[in-house]
C-alpha cells in the first residue's frame, strides 16, 4: 500500500501548482520556478501552513468543546447562538480579539512584554507540528520526537515568567513565579512516569510507541503511569485544579493580567493549544494514538482517513477527562500543589518506571497479554 | 504531613473521587435536559414548565403560580379610568402623567396615566390606589426597547396590554376608617363649585343653604350660598375635592 503523507500531499499540490505558473511564464523562468528546490521550498510552505491551520483550527474547536462539556457540568448549554451549536462562537470571539487595540502598560519592559507570549504560542505551535496525528502526519519520522516534544514542552515556564516580570505588575509576576514553581515541581514526574512508557515501548519516536501498542494500549499495565501522566499535565496546562498560575480569585488574571487584545489571544490559544497537545500526548502514549483494537469491525478502521478520524475521537474525549476534572475539583493551595507534586507524584513516578521495568522482564500481563519484545 | 488537615487535604476520596461523582451525575442528569430556560425561544411560562397552568384550555397564564403577585407592566383599562389622578399621586417615583385622552367633554377633559418605565419601580402603588381596579399591574415582563423615548407607556399602550387580559393584580388598598368620608367645615365654605365642577366621578351636588338674616351690626360673609353634598357611595375618595379648594374647607374624616 503506498503511503499517502501530508507531506506528500503538500508536494504534489505545490508541484502542481508551480507547474501551471510556469506554463504561462518563458522557458528560462520556467525552469527555475519549477526545480526540484523551489517544489520543495514551496512544499514545506504549504506543509506549514495545513499545520498551522489543523493546530488552531483543532485550539478554537477545542475551545468550543471544553465550553458545552462545562455547560452541561453546571447544568446549563455553552455557546448555543452562533453556527450550529455555537461552533462558531469562538472564532467571533477570536476576530473580536483581533481587532482590538493592544496595549502596553508604560512601566512594561516591550520587549519581553512581546517577545514571552509570541514565543509562547510558537513554541506550543512547533510541539504541534511534531506529534504525529495518523500515520503519514509528519513529514517524517525523528527518531527522538517525544524527548523534542518534551523540551520544547517545558520552555513553557521561562516565557511566561518573562511576559509576567516584563509586564511589571505584581500580580502577574507572582503568577508567573507560582506557574515556574509548578511547572518545574511537575515537569519531574510528567517525565518520569513517560520513561515508563518509554521502557515498555523501547523507543523515543512517538510513531513506533504507537506501533508498539497493537497488542495492547499501555494505559492498562502502565495505570499508574497514566494517573501521573495525567495529573502532571494538569498542572503542566495550568488548568483546574493546579491553575493557580491565573487564579481569578486572587491573582487577576495571574501573569496575563496586563494583556490584552490579541496578546491576549496568543496566551488563551497557546493554553489551549498546549491542552490539545497534551490530550494528545495521552492518546499517543496511553491510548494507541490512531489504531484500534483488534476486535473492532475492521469497516470502522478502513475508511478514508479513519487515523486521524479515532485519533481526534480519542483526543476531544481525553480533553473532556480534563473538563470533567476541572468541573468537579476546587483550586489547590500552593503549598498542597507542591507537597502533592513532590511527596505523592514523584514516587507514584518512581513505582511506575519500576512497574514498567518488571513488565518488560516478565514480558507477559495478565489479562493484557504479551509484549512484544521492544524493538530499537 | 503529620497534622489533620493535611492528612484530610491528601484524602483522594473525599477530594477527588467523590467530587468527580457528583460532577458526572450532574453531567448525566443534563444531558437529558438542563435547568437554563432558552429564554427568547422558551419562556417560563410554557406550559412544559409549569405544569399547573392549563394554558391550552384558554386559562391566562399564570394562575395559581408564582405569577399571582407578580409585578409588571401595567393594564390600563381607558374605557373604566375616572380621571380621578389617585395614580399619579401615589406614584412615589413621579413617573405617572395625566394625559387628555378622548372621551371627555371640554368642560371635563379625561384624562389618563401615561407611565414612564424608565422611571417605574414596579412598586404597585398606583394600582393599589386605583379606585376603579382600571389600573393593575401585569405579568408582562418584557421591556426592552432600543429608543429611550418608547419606554413611555402612552394610555393607547397601556390599554393594548390591558386587551391581552394578561393575569392582574387587582389589590385595592383600604382606606383607614378615620379618613374614609369627605367632611365639610361649613363656615368655611363660600359655595364656589371648585369640587363639584372637578370631581371625576360627579358625586357632588351643591345645595342651597338658607341666607341668614344680617343682624344690625354684623356684615355677612361675601360667599354664593351653597354647599357640596357628597353622594357617598359614589365617591371614590380621590380627594380631588379637597386639593381644589380654595378655602380648604374639605378635610378627611371618620363616616358618620
Ligand atoms: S408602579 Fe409605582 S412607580 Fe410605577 S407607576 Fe405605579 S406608583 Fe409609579
Ligand atoms: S387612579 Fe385609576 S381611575 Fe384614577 S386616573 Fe388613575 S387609572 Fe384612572
Ligand atoms: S373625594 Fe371629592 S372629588 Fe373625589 S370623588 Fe369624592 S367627592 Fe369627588
Amino acid at each position: 500500500m503506498s503511503q499517502v503523507t501530508l507531506y506528500s500531499v503538500a508536494y504534489t499540490l505545490s508541484d502542481d501548482l508551480l507547474r501551471a505558473i510556469g506554463s504561462v511564464l518563458p522557458a528560462s523562468a520556467r525552469s527555475w520556478v519549477t526545480s526540484s528546490d523551489a517544489v520543495t521550498a514551496l512544499a514545506l510552505l504549504v506543509f506549514g501552513a495545513i499545520l498551522l491551520a489543523a493546530s488552531m483550527i483543532n485550539t478554537i474547536v477545542l475551545i468550543w468543546w471544553e465550553r458545552k462539556l462545562l455547560g452541561r457540568f453546571m447544568d446549563r448549554r455553552g455557546a448555543m447562538h452562533v453556527g450550529y451549536a455555537g461552533l462558531l462562537q469562538n472564532f467571533a470571539d477570536g476576530l473580536k480579539l483581533f481587532r482590538k487595540h493592544t496595549f502596553r502598560p508604560r512601566e512594561a519592559d516591550s520587549l519581553g512584554f512581546y517577545f514571552g507570549p509570541t514565543a509562547y504560542l510558537a513554541t506550543s505551535m512547533m510541539i504541534f507540528g511534531l506529534l504525529p496525528i495518523s500515520s503519514g502526519w509528519n513529514a517524517g519520522a525523528i527518531p527522538l520526537t517525544l524527548l523534542l516534544a518534551l523540551a520544547i514542552f517545558s520552555f513553557a515556564p521561562l516565557f511566561i515568567f518573562v511576559s509576567a516580570w516584563s509586564s511589571n505588575n505584581k500580580y502577574s509576576l507572582m503568577g508567573g513565579m507560582r506557574s515556574a514553581a509548578q511547572m518545574i515541581a511537575y515537569e519531574v514526574p510528567l517525565l518520569l512516569a513517560v520513561v515508563a512508557v518509554i521502557i515498555v515501548a523501547g523507543s523515543f519516536d512517538l510513531t513506533t510507541i504507537v506501533y508498539e501498542q497493537q497488542n495492547y494500549w499501555f494505559w492498562g499495565p502502565l495505570v499508574v503511569a497514566l494517573i501521573v501522566f495525567v495529573a502532571g499535565m494538569l498542572a503542566e496546562m495550568e488548568r483546574i485544579p493546579f491553575d493557580l498560575p491565573e487564579a481569578e480569585a486572587e491573582l487577576v488574571e495571574g501573569w496575563n493580567t496586563e494583556y490584552g487584545g490579541m496578546l491576549f489571544a496568543f496566551f488563551m490559544l497557546a493554553d489551549y493549544l498546549r491542552a490539545l497537545v497534551g490530550s494528545i500526548l495521552v492518546v499517543l502514549l496511553f491510548l494507541g494514538g490512531w489504531t484500534l483494537p483488534s476486535w473492532v469491525p475492521g469497516s470502522l478502521t478502513s475508511f478514508p482517513l479513519a487515523g486521524i478520524v479515532w485519533f481526534m475521537v480519542k483526543t476531544y474525549l481525553v480533553f473532556g477527562l480534563f473538563v470533567w476534572v476541572r468541573a468537579a475539583l476546587p483550586r489547590v493551595r500552593t503549598d498542597q500543589l507542591l507537597r502533592v507534586g513532590w511527596n505523592r507524584m514523584i514516587p507514584l513516578a518512581l513505582l511506575s518506571v519500576f512497574l514498567a521495568a518488571v513488565l518488560v522482564t516478565v514480558r507477559c500481563v495478565p489479562v493484557f497479554g504479551c509484549v512484544p519484545s521492544p524493538g530499537v | 504531613m503529620t497534622d489533620g488537615e493535611s492528612a484530610a487535604a491528601s484524602n483522594p476520596v473525599l477530594y477527588v473521587v467523590r467530587p468527580m461523582a457528583t460532577a458526572a451525575r450532574q453531567f448525566a442528569k443534563s444531558l437529558v435536559r438542563p435547568s437554563t430556560i432558552v429564554y427568547p425561544f422558551e419562556r417560563l411560562e410554557d406550559p412544559q414548565f409549569r405544569g399547573e397552568v392549563a394554558v391550552a384550555a384558554g386559562k391566562p397564564i399564570g394562575v395559581g403560580a408564582i405569577w399571582d403577585n407578580y409585578r409588571g407592566v401595567h393594564a390600563l383599562n381607558v374605557a373604566t379610568c375616572i380621571s380621578c389622578n389617585l395614580c399619579a399621586f401615589s406614584c412615589p417615583d413621579l413617573c405617572i402623567e395625566m394625559v387628555t385622552v378622548p372621551g371627555g367633554d371640554p368642560k371635563h377633559p379625561k384624562k389618563c396615566p401615561e407611565i414612564d418605565y424608565g422611571k417605574c419601580s414596579y412598586c404597585g402603588f398606583c394600582s393599589d390606589a386605583c379606585p376603579e381596579g382600571c389600573l393593575t399591574m401585569t405579568t408582562r415582563y418584557e421591556l426592552a426597547t432600543a429608543k429611550r423615548a418608547e419606554m413611555v407607556y402612552s394610555p393607547a399602550k397601556l390599554y393594548e396590554v390591558f386587551q391581552h387580559k394578561l393575569p392582574m393584580n387587582p389589590i385595592r388598598l383600604e382606606r383607614p376608617a378615620n379618613e374614609d368620608a369627605i367632611l365639610l367645615d361649613p363656615p368655611l365654605c363660600i359655595g364656589c363649585n371648585a369640587c363639584a365642577r372637578d370631581c371625576p366621578t360627579q358625586c357632588i351636588t351643591m345645595l342651597d343653604v338658607p341666607k341668614p338674616e344680617a343682624k344690625p351690626g354684623e356684615k355677612l360673609p361675601k360667599r354664593i350660598w351653597k354647599e357640596p353634598v357628597v353622594n357617598d357611595s359614589d365617591c371614590v375618595r380621590c380627594g380631588t375635592c379637597i386639593s381644589v379648594c380654595p378655602k380648604e374647607c374639605l378635610f378627611w374624616g371618620g363616616r358618620a
